[in-house]
């Protein structure tokens, strides 16, 4: 109790001590003298220590002035540490919202056309699948050569069609895709090269 | 309402001095000269060493000053500099020659009464051992007894943590106590 009491008289003494742990210095303070001393000493160190006298230094216009022609120009590295604006951190935000939209879409094409070619949602959905369901080139050759071939042979080629019409959605959909991460991971290296980046390149321009 | 218009021209003065503003620099410079010199004084006890340091902290403040965010506690900024900036000087001077002890232990001992000597004396003595504290604990006793610093404010200035302020603390003003102590039983016995 006394030595834990001991290790704390300079907090009491520097006003760093609150609430139950000042009580308890304080209730120990009343009854144990050894404790009083010692602060009372601590309490005379910190007295003399402040009463050192100053001498005297140069003013601080002179040092000020004397400084000012001592100041190097600040490096360009320097001024690049400060932190990088809001739109600069809300660019990938933005990037991932995209993504996200790119996904959304693709997944609910994926859905509906499935839904469609299953006849899930009926006649009244009919006219998207119309235009959805078949290229142009596929209606026109069905157009000319329609009455030439068997409804067997008109199926196939009509589902060879749509394989190749959702074959061509994909990879659309994925140029996009890559477009977003391309983006986003350029604004990963920017970023990169900015932070960690600085630690780096002086090194490298000095090698 | 007149500590909120400093506490404004301040933050401003920093921003323009990190676009590279040298008068708002040197305004800076002015207002926190003394503290600073100050405290880097007492880490180091000669006029031209504090000078010399503080000069350093202030050419180092001005270099790093882009990456300073702007409304944190610049003097504790500058504080924190100014100590590693005193301790390199030391290091520095110390390679090059041996402080002389005696030169700085016999000082003018002007005549008067002998209440007023002995405080004199003891406020040197303390001068001199807090001189020869371990540079961690020299720092916290310093920046608490001259840079008048929280043990928090010490914690972040030092990058340490706040039981090591307390601990470091406790060595340093018990060291100087125990200085103390064998002075006054050195005085007697010579009395005696
Ligand atoms: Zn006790």
């Amino acid at each position: 109790m006394h030595e834990d009491m001991r290790a704390l008289l300079n907090a009491y003494l520097d006003g760093e001590l609150h609430g139950w742990r000042l009580l308890e210095v304080q209730n120990h303070l009343t009854s144990c003298e050894s404790c009083r001393n010692e602060l009372r000493e601590l309490r005379a160190v910190s007295d003399l220590l402040r009463a050192a006298p100053l001498p005297e230094f140069t003013p601080a216009e002179r040092f000020a002035a004397n400084l000012a022609l001592r100041l190097p120009r600040r490096p360009l590295k320097a001024q690049l540490q400060r932190g990088p604006s809001l739109t600069w951190w809300l660019a990938p935000l933005a990037l991932m919202g995209l993504w996200f939209f790119v996904q959304t879409l693709i997944w609910l094409t994926t859905v509906l056309s499935l839904a469609l070619s299953g006849g899930l949602l009926g006649e009244s959905f009919s006219w998207i699948s119309g235009s959805a369901a078949q290229s142009n080139l596929f209606a026109f050759l069905m157009n000319l050569f329609g009455g030439h071939l068997g409804t067997a042979t008109q199926s196939t080629l009509s589902l060879l069609d749509r394989l190749v019409l959702f074959g061509n959605s994909l990879i659309n959909q994925w140029f996009w895709q890559a477009i977003v991460a391309l983006l986003y991971w350029l604004w990963m290296a920017v970023w990169w090269l900015r932070t960690r980046g600085r630690a780096f390149l002086p090194r490298l321009a000095r090698a | 309402m007149a500590l909120v218009k400093t506490v404004d021209t301040e933050l401003g003065l920093i921003e323009q001095a990190q676009q590279g503003d040298r008068n708002a620099f040197g305004e800076l410079v002015r207002r926190h000269y003394e503290s600073v010199v100050h405290v880097v004084y007492r880490m180091c006890g000669e006029v031209q060493l504090a000078e010399d340091a503080a000069q350093e902290a202030f050419l180092r403040a001005w270099i790093n000053l882009p990456s300073f965010e702007p409304r944190a506690n610049l003097r504790n900024w500058l504080y924190r500099i100014a100590v590693n900036a005193a301790l390199d000087v030391l290091r520095r001077k110390s390679e090059t020659f041996v402080e002389d002890e005696e030169t700085l232990m016999v000082s003018d001992q002007m005549p008067g009464p002998e209440e007023t000597l002995i405080r004199k004396e003891q406020v040197e003595l303390l001068q001199r051992a807090l001189r020869n504290l371990p540079e961690a604990s020299r720092s916290v006793l310093v920046l608490r007894e001259y840079g008048e610093l929280s043990y928090q404010e010490i914690a972040s200035v030092l990058d340490i943590p706040i039981g090591t302020v307390m601990s470091r603390l406790n060595y340093a003003r018990n060291r100087l106590r125990e200085v103390l102590q064998s002075h006054a039983q050195e005085m007697e016995n010579a009395h005696a």
